[in-house]
């Protein structure tokens, strides 16, 4: 006699139709672009929200339990894989609520963790007590999903059994018991299994982050260095020695941080931030060489297409990305844009004197400015100069590299994009400290008009070393007074300080806008005093250098020079002194905090110290 | 063609209808036009072959009807909801739309021909919804989401590079502009020009204009200005010949309309700023265009033409600095007409020669639209804009001078006092017509919306007793009494025989209003009769009156209008009799003088409650009997009775008996006189004369429960007052009862007039009956 399935009988065919469903979405949409997975789970979750809520429609009941928890682990795992934590937290809290109705008990908290461990209890040895399981490790899933990783710590021992139980228990003499039932029993989205493997090691990866954080690096480094054994995808475990990496970084032990570092690319060869911490810690080490060739490492890797997508998650709904969400983790894990790697590198070569290959860089970087492809992606805090910037360093890299009609193009390119826009008088008042930091994101139309001018005034002065180079004198001076011109129309309006003494700290007291002010003054005016020189004119020679020295005394070409002309006007004892004082000034400003095109121009006539000593000393013989 | 009229030729028909936004119409795909109706059609239109040769309709719905769409190839697939606005710059497609709380601006990469048709989404700006502005949040929440516009800008200069992206060109033109360099930097910065980056333009319906360097990295967002009304349009114009637009055009909907120049001349240190010119022009804008000169627009009602190149070109070089904002404002006011209405979408296909526009009418026609040949201007020697608009504009002011200085206050007054005059003219007759509507619903007294009642009080002044009447007059109506309303009160005895002169000896009172305001009570005191000269009973009748001439003016109509003066309208309020029963001053030992009128107050009161409670007790039960009075004239002392059954006593009393009497209700009513006498059984009181008198009730059991009222006293004509009153009052008592119990008699009494006199005659007889049937009183 035919006899209808019963509704327990229904709903676990739905619901196993339903899980076939999603696996066959899943193994075909790995190739399918994110947009198409996403409507497919959204589907499925509401498909089985659907088949959820017939089957709680009646009162919970042993003989079905087990169906409904199934169905519930199913529904939470496809909301969470669509981040809707809330609902999926809410499913398992009413599931709960039905077990403990199920066992007789009935539990009156809204607290989840009491709640928990009283559905633990309550459903103690029965059949029952698995599917709690895994309603318990979706729970930890969302937990660390949302970052609250100290619940996680609270049922600490319910958790590490449960690990127990769904990963080993399996093993144990039940073992044919257990199969026998699952044959039976619905099917699931997602093998519990795999997802408490997961859960460990994201744990893992999310405490050590959380600990490094807050500074306590060597437990990070214990509890990290414990989950790098745990069974996970290559990316994760990556994960897991670059973050002892740090770890060992920050107990300042660059040479085994390194050593994880490598370990990590080994593991994963796409963990682009191994490799950019190891360049930190070269930069650190003032290891250049070593510093240089990860940048390029760095940078091609970036760029390579990041075309097969399923790097850390497989085909699993739930993804390791969604379980790494906290902020310290996605801090540590950060890696700078492409560009902006190409432009540490351009800058570090030219400054490292691999000018030629620096050059190459700074003009790569420039085409991938321009190219049609490159958009204003991310918004993520860039730390590219600003564009005429840029310009003006990859201008003096040419320069450097004796391109001076390169160089001289990329200067013209800014002064017509700025000039029109220098105002006739310009008022710098010095900002308290942190304000000018922020002028980027300020005003466009009322674009930071000193910005401007510096701009402007910076590329004449560019343009006035490559004359100089060519040995074009009138030009240069032409050009320098183009530049000095433009610096006299920013007027300082001091507040508390003297303008006319820069002392050597002038580069922290008063933001950067008065130090390249007066850094520029003092180059042009002592340029302009050389090109005199080479042009015969000493009077004007001394009158400019002597006022560049005034601007800007630190400027130890300027001293030099100046001593020079004095020589050549046969006042040679003021030369005399003028050179001791240069030589006895030994505060050599940091070079490397200067933007590239206010450092002293490589080329151009030089002056041979030992030379002049010598002439000291016949001046003094004399 | 007229001259200054725009030839419109019909080119099509399409079917659809209906007022819609959406409408677009995208030229540029050489001789093709196409009209998106922004539901699932787009209609290809050849204007080579002057048909329409195509329409694409959508399948699914999920293109949610943008409001820009580019087709570039036969389908696009973006999967995203609600985009309400898209744009391809080079390789790039842009979405605009709303998500929650943030305008969501998504960048797509489009494939490379071979790949597969759906767009790689690689980057998104968002932008947090501002607070709704005004009436544009309200609509959008009742209606369609209104569209946003997206425009890409491109830096003049930067044409050589823009070369490459030509395999785009074609379907471009429309929403891409070049901007003059020096703008562009001023308005979308340094590093934007550097980058030889697209800007990206955007005006959202909250009014605000945001632009985003699309190639610069690290970019964001940023408001450029805001309309503060939603915005329908954008575009560039006032094309040098170097192809470079000089102004940046921004329309909102309600017809402001932003100018965005360079000011050459800035205002500090002779650099170049953005100068933003804000007007408005008769709105609402509906769509708009741009050539190269001008910006076109509809209204709905007509096409307008803003010239924005004339007046601003010639007269900067003559003149520069403040001129040219003035002259820029001056362009926005006077926007010339050219008389086509109900356009719902335009497109200026860029052709050469005469301008052209296509345009499609809310009829769902495609239109192409002339305009005239050669200038407007070029026609007439007409002055230039600016100028015309400042002469009218200082006509207007000398207009206004005139009409200050001629027309002196005395006209100012003269109007509004005519305005005032006209106002309680009218409330006048509101009141008078809420009073007719009294007399003839019955509305109890106590709901009348204006109403009066009476208190007698006797008084004592210099020796000498006189009654005075206080009158209150209680307004609830909804009108203000004020100038111009007087109370007047005519006391009038009921007789005449006592003046000696034969003539009416009536007094009149008046009152005049000053500001009786709505739920205020006027009490107006005025003296009846000092004690000793007083013919009682007397009819006091009050009645409101209207007066004109009280309202202009007593002088004015004195001077000119004598007739005018007794020309008043009068309402009649009510009327009440006084008698003796009024006037009389009882001599009781608690009875001060104010004590003679029947007040409800201390002790008295009380008295009479419990003396009527107890008595009631005794009276229940007994049948109900009418009593007879006899006058029973005695030598030295007159008197007279009357009987009542103490049934008629009761029945009126019990349902007042707890409440608060009303003075002017318990004057009139048999049962106060019952209490007047009950509370002492024997009351000793004076008569208005002076006469003392006494009056006695009394339980009689004749054959039933009656009560005799006995009136005793020297003076006949107290006795003979009293007894009228008291009688007059039974009496009154009596008809209201008998009202009640034939209303056919009331009824028809009411329209007395149309009630013949062999009907009367009937009437009084079945009254007559009726009365005999119950025989109460017989005088």
């Amino acid at each position: 006699m035919y006899q209808p399935p019963s509704l327990p009988e229904k709903w676990s065919q739905e619901n196993n139709e339903l899980v076939n469903k999603c696996k066959q979405q899943e193994a075909a949409g790995g190739a399918v672009s994110r947009d198409h997975r996403q409507s497919s789970l959204r589907w499925c979750s509401s498909e089985f929200h659907k088949l959820l809520r017939k089957i709680q429609g009646i009162p919970p009941h042993v003989d079905h339990s087990q169906l409904e928890l199934a169905v519930v682990y199913n529904t939470c795992v496809c909301f969470t894989a669509q981040s809707q934590f809330s609902e999926a937290e809410l499913l398992l809290k009413e599931a709960t609520e039905r077990v403990l109705q199920v066992t007789g008990n009935n539990a009156d908290t809204s607290d989840p963790l009491v709640l928990w461990r009283a559905g633990l209890k309550s459903a103690g040895n029965t059949a029952l007590h698995p599917h709690v399981l895994y309603l318990l490790c979706l729970q930890w899933a969302l937990w660390l999903a949302k970052c609250q990783l100290e619940n996680i710590g609270e049922l600490q021992e319910q958790m590490s059994s449960l690990c127990e139980i769904v990963c080993d228990g399996v093993g144990d003499g039940s073992l044919s018991e257990a199969k026998g039932r699952l044959s039976k029993s619905p099917l699931l989205v997602m093998e519990p299994k795999r997802l408490t493997e997961l859960l460990q090691i994201c744990t893992s990866i999310a405490q050590g982050a959380e600990k490094l954080n807050e500074g306590r690096s060597s437990e990070a480094l214990s509890v990290l260095q414990a989950a790098s054994a745990l069974p996970a995808t290559r990316a994760l475990v990556a994960y897991t020695h670059l973050l002892s990496g740090s770890c060992l970084a920050h107990m300042n032990r660059p040479q085994m941080a390194l050593q994880c570092y490598k370990r990590a690319l080994e593991t994963d060869s796409r963990c682009v931030c191994a490799l950019y911490r190891s360049m930190l810690i070269y930069r650190q080490l003032g290891n250049t060489q070593a510093e240089i060739q990860a940048l390029r490492l760095l940078h091609s890797t970036l760029m390579l297409p990041p075309a097969t997508e399923p790097v850390l998650g497989g085909i699993q709904p739930l993804s390791p990305s969604l379980l790494l969400s906290s902020q310290s983790l996605s801090r540590l894990l950060s890696v700078p844009s492409a560009l902006s790697v190409l432009y540490s590198l351009a800058l570090k070569c030219v400054l490292s004197g691999r000018v030629t290959e620096g050059v190459e860089h700074y003009l790569d970087l420039l085409a991938a400015l321009h190219s049609e492809d490159q958009h204003a992606v991310d918004a993520e805090v860039s730390v590219l100069p600003r564009m005429p910037e840029l310009y003006l360093e990859a201008g003096t890299a040419l320069l450097f590299t004796r391109r001076p009609a390169d160089c001289m193009a990329f200067c013209n390119e800014v002064i017509s994009t700025t000039l029109e826009l220098v105002p006739e008088k310009v008022v710098l008042e010095e900002p308290e400290e942190g304000i000018g930091g922020d002028a980027r994101g300020l005003s466009v139309e009322g674009e930071d008009k000193v910005a401007m001018l510096l701009w402007a005034a910076a590329a004449y002065l560019v343009q006035g070393h490559c004359h100089a180079h060519l040995k074009d004198w009138k030009q240069a001076v032409t050009h320098y007074t183009r530049c000095i011109n433009l610096l006299v129309k920013v007027h300082l309006k001091n507040r508390d300080f003297q303008p006319q003494i820069p002392a050597a700290d002038v580069n922290v007291k008063h933001g950067k806008d008065l130090c390249t002010l007066q850094r520029m003054k003092g180059l042009s005016l002592a340029w302009r005093g050389i090109s005199f020189t080479q042009m015969d004119q000493l009077r004007e020679a001394l009158r400019d250098l002597q006022l560049s020295l005034q601007a800007f005394p630190d400027y130890t070409g300027a001293g030099l020079w100046c001593g020079e002309v004095l020589w050549r006007l046969g006042r040679k004892h003021e030369a005399a002194a003028c050179w001791e004082k240069t030589w006895s000034l030994t505060t050599q400003t940091s070079v490397e905090k200067l933007p590239l095109y206010l450092q002293d121009p490589q080329s151009g006539p030089l002056l041979d110290s030992v030379e002049l000593r010598f002439r000291i000393q016949e001046l003094g013989l004399t | 063609v007229m001259e200054g009229r725009c030839a419109v030729e019909t080119w099509a028909q399409f079917g659809f209808s209906g007022r819609s936004y959406k409408v677009k119409i995208l030229c540029g795909f050489g001789t093709d036009v196409l009209i998106c109706t922004g539901t699932e059609e787009i209609y290809v239109f050849s204007k080579r072959e002057r048909k329409i040769t195509a329409s694409i309709r959508f399948t699914s719905d999920a293109s949610s009807s943008p409001a820009e769409l580019k087709i570039s190839q036969e389908c696009l697939v973006v999967g995203a909801d609600e985009v309400s606005s898209l744009l391809l710059v080079g390789s790039v497609l842009l979405t605009l739309c709303q998500r929650d709380a943030s305008w969501l601006l998504t960048l797509y990469k489009t494939p490379k021909q071979t790949a597969s048709t759906s767009h790689k989404e690689f980057g998104s700006f968002h932008l947090p919804v501002a607070s709704a502005v005004d009436c544009g949040a309200a609509e959008s929440n009742r209606g369609p989401r209104k569209g946003s516009v997206l425009i890409c800008i491109h830096s003049g200069d930067v044409e050589a590079s823009s070369s490459s992206n030509a395999s785009a060109e074609s379907t471009v033109a429309q929403d891409h502009f070049h901007l003059e360099p020096l703008l562009f930097k001023l308005l979308f910065g340094v590093e934007a020009a550097l980058a030889k980056s697209p800007v990206i333009l955007c005006g959202l319906p909250d009014g605000r204009l945001c632009f985003l360097p699309l190639r610069l990295p690290g970019s964001r967002l940023r408001v450029l200005h805001s309309l503060e009304q939603p915005v329908c349009f954008v575009g560039a114009s006032v094309v040098t010949e170097t192809g470079h637009a000089q102004c940046l055009v921004a329309a909102g909907e309600q017809g402001r309309v932003a100018l965005i120049k360079t000011d050459k001349a800035g205002s500090e240190g002779g650099s170049a700023v953005a100068a933003f010119t804000e007007g408005c022009v008769p709105g609402p804008v509906w769509c708009g265009c741009m050539d190269k000169s001008c910006f076109y627009y509809s209204t709905g009602a007509d096409l307008l033409r803003l010239d924005l190149s004339e007046g601003s070109f010639a007269r900067e070089s003559k003149e520069r600095g403040e001129e040219t904002s003035g002259t820029t404002a001056a362009a926005l006011q006077s926007p010339s007409s050219l008389n086509v209405c109900r356009v719902i979408a335009l497109a200026e296909p860029a052709c050469t020669g005469d301008v052209q526009l296509l345009g499609v009418s809310a009829r769902g026609q495609l239109q192409r639209i002339c305009l005239p040949a050669g200038r407007v201007d070029e026609g007439s020697s007409k002055l230039p804009s600016t100028q015309v608009s400042r002469s009218v504009r200082d006509l207007l002011s000398a207009i206004g001078d005139v009409c200050e200085r001629y027309a002196p206050s005395v006209l100012k007054t003269v109007i509004k006092s005519k305005n005032q005059f006209l106002r309680l003219l009218n409330h006048a007759v509101s009141v008078s017509f809420l009073l007719m509507a009294d007399t003839t619903t019955d509305l109890p007294i106590k709901e009348k919306p204006i109403r009066c009642h009476f208190e007698t009080s006797w008084s004592r002044l210099l020796q000498k007793d006189s009654l005075s009447l206080v009158c209150f007059l209680h307004n609830s109506s909804p009108f203000v009494l004020e100038r111009g309303w007087t109370l007047s009160i005519t006391v009038s005895p009921l007789s005449y025989s006592s003046s000696p002169a034969g003539e009416s000896s009536s007094t009149n009172f008046s009152f005049p209003f000053h500001d009786l305001r709505p739920g205020q009570t006027f009490e107006a005191s005025l003296p009846i009769a000092a004690a000793g000269d007083a013919s009682f009973p007397m009819t006091v009748s009050c009645s409101l009156i209207f007066s004109l001439s009280s309202l202009l003016g007593e002088e004015e109509v004195a001077a000119s209008f004598a007739g005018l003066q007794s020309s008043c309208i009068s309402l009649p309020l009510s009327t009440l009799t006084v008698d003796w029963l009024h006037a009389l001053q009882l001599n009781s030992p608690t009875a001060t003088h104010k004590m003679a009128t029947v007040q409800p107050s201390s002790a008295a009161a009380d008295s009479i409650q419990t003396f009527l409670s107890s008595r009631q007790l005794r009276c229940s039960g007994r049948t109900n009997r009418g009593g007879e009075s006899a006058a029973k004239p005695e030598p030295e002392k007159y008197s007279a009775s009357v009987w009542v059954s103490s049934e008629i006593v009761r029945d009126t009393l019990k349902p007042k008996k707890s409440s608060n009497l009303d003075a002017k209700e318990s004057i009139r009513d048999p049962e106060d006189l019952y209490k007047i006498a009950l509370s002492t059984s024997v009351a000793h009181a004076r008569g208005p004369n002076g006469a003392a008198m006494k009056l006695t009730v009394k339980e009689v059991n004749h054959k039933e429960a009656t009560i005799e009222v006995q009136i005793e006293s020297s003076s006949l004509a107290a006795v003979c007052g009293l007894h009228h009153a008291v009688l007059r009052r039974i009496q009154r008592h009596r008809e209201s009862r008998l009202y009640k119990e034939c209303p056919d008699f009331r009824i028809k009494t009411a329209f007395g007039e149309v009630v013949s006199t062999v009907q009367r005659d009937r009437l009084l007889l079945s009254v007559y009956q009726e009365l005999r049937r119950n025989p109460l009183l017989i005088v």
